[in-house]
């Protein structure tokens, strides 16, 4: 299990084509002053910030990937996804918070921009909250993870809701605009730096984990028979995808089905081996948020152009069913 | 390889499942681990295999705490087969064969002949989940042939429950080299009549305590069994010195 073969050096090398001409698109594609569609190459202030949106949703896609394919491991589910565990919920309460004392202590909101520092803080809170409490003798157990996570998010969305019950108006809507997801172009370097590390450390070491993943699809007793130690493993697996999680949520909100879909669409063309598979849904999670966000700049809605996750959701929704029905939601 | 234990006893929250059981197994024989439901026998081979820490008492390998050993060098002493195996990944069956090379460096040469002495050669290509449950338990036992050590340990839950007789024959043959390479065989079985064909001991389990342990002939006594089992049994020898065990109705 360690040779890659030539079917999935094929669909690795389709991938990255698909990926780099979504970069292209996005790159090239923008709306004049009229609203008219142009696609031409930008000016140099024009490109840099086309150049940040492309880097943001591309750290975003890996990073919410490959922690798709890190989840669906530990927790032996292939419907799981990266908000499983109540982090998009705790980074949305992060923020609502930060926004409801802002507003107390006389600030004005942000005006629907990014909250990376409230969103880390908030998705970091609830992942140590499922941490302590989805351990079972010691270890992380995956139903206990799941199950903990519903309730973290459960708990999150009353606390949103009875935040956004005592805040005026405005701030609802700022905190409304961040949970669609958005891949802003103002994003702060150290941010972009910070958060492109982590997606690239978190694939390499996802894909070191491959093997290790491989003999995890193994039941427990069995997983430690040929030599796996499980604990440390769901361990490792459960940081890395919280932290890539944490990541992505602050750079570009809580970005639904990238997680759920990416893997899925990797594993059809790939097959189930984790090494090549954290690779190939890297390189989908690109295609799906630089794609996405290309996407979006052709559909024009008013008020503005249609927010990635709302692209993503639709998008991801109808194939999400689509892999229930066809029976391909099988890891 | 031997495997002994200790006064082991474990349980799970009231329900004491292995109560101070001491045996030994040694290498170079089959040990039939038999017993009602419910009588310990899992929980026993999870001693073994170190897939439990025992409350009471101690599980070794070659005079070895399996409790101090890491995983690896646990994989390193003994495969382990269990009842039914569940692989959460489409892998094709050559794939899930190469696991059981995990902890181990890869060797082609094994992974072909597990395969061969399995009868799963023309089947390597297949994806796991779509074998049957027979053809999945051979692969299991694939799995822990290109895993297990030369003289290493293997243990075994159940492993031919859910395989038709040829197949359920073969394995036990294959048991039988294995145990006839120096290897040591520690095998969980419902089937008595099998147990007492190819086990050269056996440990009979009752309430998860050790009712007997010695030579397959004499544990199989059919009173003994009928004293765990509230069934009546007899034996029937054949020609080349084996016997077997049928079940009768229960004796008044």
């Amino acid at each position: 299990m360690r040779r890659i073969t030539r079917k999935q050096l094929i669909g690795l090398v389709i991938l990255a084509v698909l990926a780099a001409a979504a970069i292209i698109t996005r790159l090239l594609i923008y709306r004049g002053s009229d609203d008219s569609l142009i696609w031409s190459w930008p000016e140099s202030g024009i490109a840099e910030l086309r150049r940040t949106s492309i880097a943001v949703a591309a750290i975003a896609g890996v990073s919410l990937a490959v922690s798709g394919v890190l989840l669906q491991a530990l927790l032996r589910n292939p419907l799981a996804s990266p908000f499983i565990l109540g982090i998009s919920s705790g980074a949305a309460l992060g923020v609502m918070t930060a926004v409801y004392v802002g507003h107390l202590m006389g600030r004005s909101a942000a005006g629907g921009g990014a909250h990376p520092l409230p969103a880390l803080a908030g998705a970091l809170t609830a992942l140590c909250i499922v941490y302590l409490l989805g351990q079972r003798r010691g270890w992380l157990d995956p139903l206990s993870l799941v199950l903990v996570g519903v309730v973290v998010s459960a708990i999150c969305g009353a606390l949103i809701m009875f935040l956004q019950h005592l805040a005026p108006h405005g701030l609802r809507s700022d905190l409304v605009t961040w949970m669609m997801g958005y891949i802003h172009p103002d994003v702060p370097a150290a941010l972009l730096i910070a958060t492109g590390a982590t997606a690239l450390l978190g694939l390499a070491a996802g894909m070191a984990l491959g093997r290790a993943m491989d003999a995890g699809t193994l039941e427990d007793d069995e997983a430690r028979s040929i030599g796996l130690a499980i604990g440390p493993l769901r361990l490792v697996m459960f940081l890395l995808a919280g932290v890539l999680t944490s990541a992505a949520v602050a750079l570009a909100g809580p970005i639904g089905f990238v997680g759920l879909i990416a893997p899925h669409a990797a594993r059809l063309l790939l097959g189930p081996r984790h090494a090549v598979l954290v690779a190939g849904a890297a390189l989908v999670g690109v295609v799906l948020l630089v794609g996405g966000d290309a996407t979006c700049q052709v559909i024009n809605v008013s008020g503005g152009r249609m927010p990635v996750g709302v692209f993503t959701a639709l998008v991801g929704g109808p194939a999400f069913i689509w892999l229930l029905r066809s029976g391909r939601g099988r890891a | 390889m031997n495997v002994r234990l200790e006064h082991l006893g474990h349980r799970y929250g009231a329900v004491e499942a292995l109560r101070d059981v001491t045996a030994e197994a040694r290498a170079g024989n089959i040990t039939a681990i038999v017993g009602p439901n419910a009588s310990g026998k899992s929980t026993l081979i999870r001693g073994i295999i170190g897939a439990i820490r025992p409350q009471w008492g101690a599980a070794f390998i070659d005079n070895l705490p399996v409790a101090s050993m890491s995983a690896r060098q646990l994989a390193r002493r003994a495969a382990y087969v269990p009842q039914r195996s569940v692989v959460a990944a489409a892998f094709t069956v050559r794939e899930v064969v190469e696991l059981g090379r995990y902890a181990l460096p890869r060797d082609v040469a094994r992974i072909e002949e597990a395969l061969a002495r399995l009868e799963l050669t023309d089947l390597a290509a297949r994806p796991y989940p779509a074998l049957s449950v027979g053809q999945q338990q051979r692969v299991t036992m694939a799995r822990a042939l290109a895993q297990l050590p030369e003289r290493g340990l293997l243990v075994l839950d159940e492993p031919t429950a859910a395989m038709d007789l040829r197949h359920a024959e073969r394995c036990m043959k294959l048991l039988r080299e294995i145990a006839d390479a120096g290897g040591a065989v520690v095998v969980a079985m419902h089937d008595l009549s099998m147990a007492a064909l190819w086990a050269d001991e056996a440990w009979l389990l009752d309430d998860g305590r050790l009712a007997a342990s010695g030579p397959a002939e004499e544990v199989l006594a059919p009173d003994r069994l009928e004293a765990v089992f509230g069934v009546g049994f007899e034996r029937v020898g054949d020609s080349e010195g084996r016997f077997r065990l049928l079940a009768s109705s229960p004796r008044a």
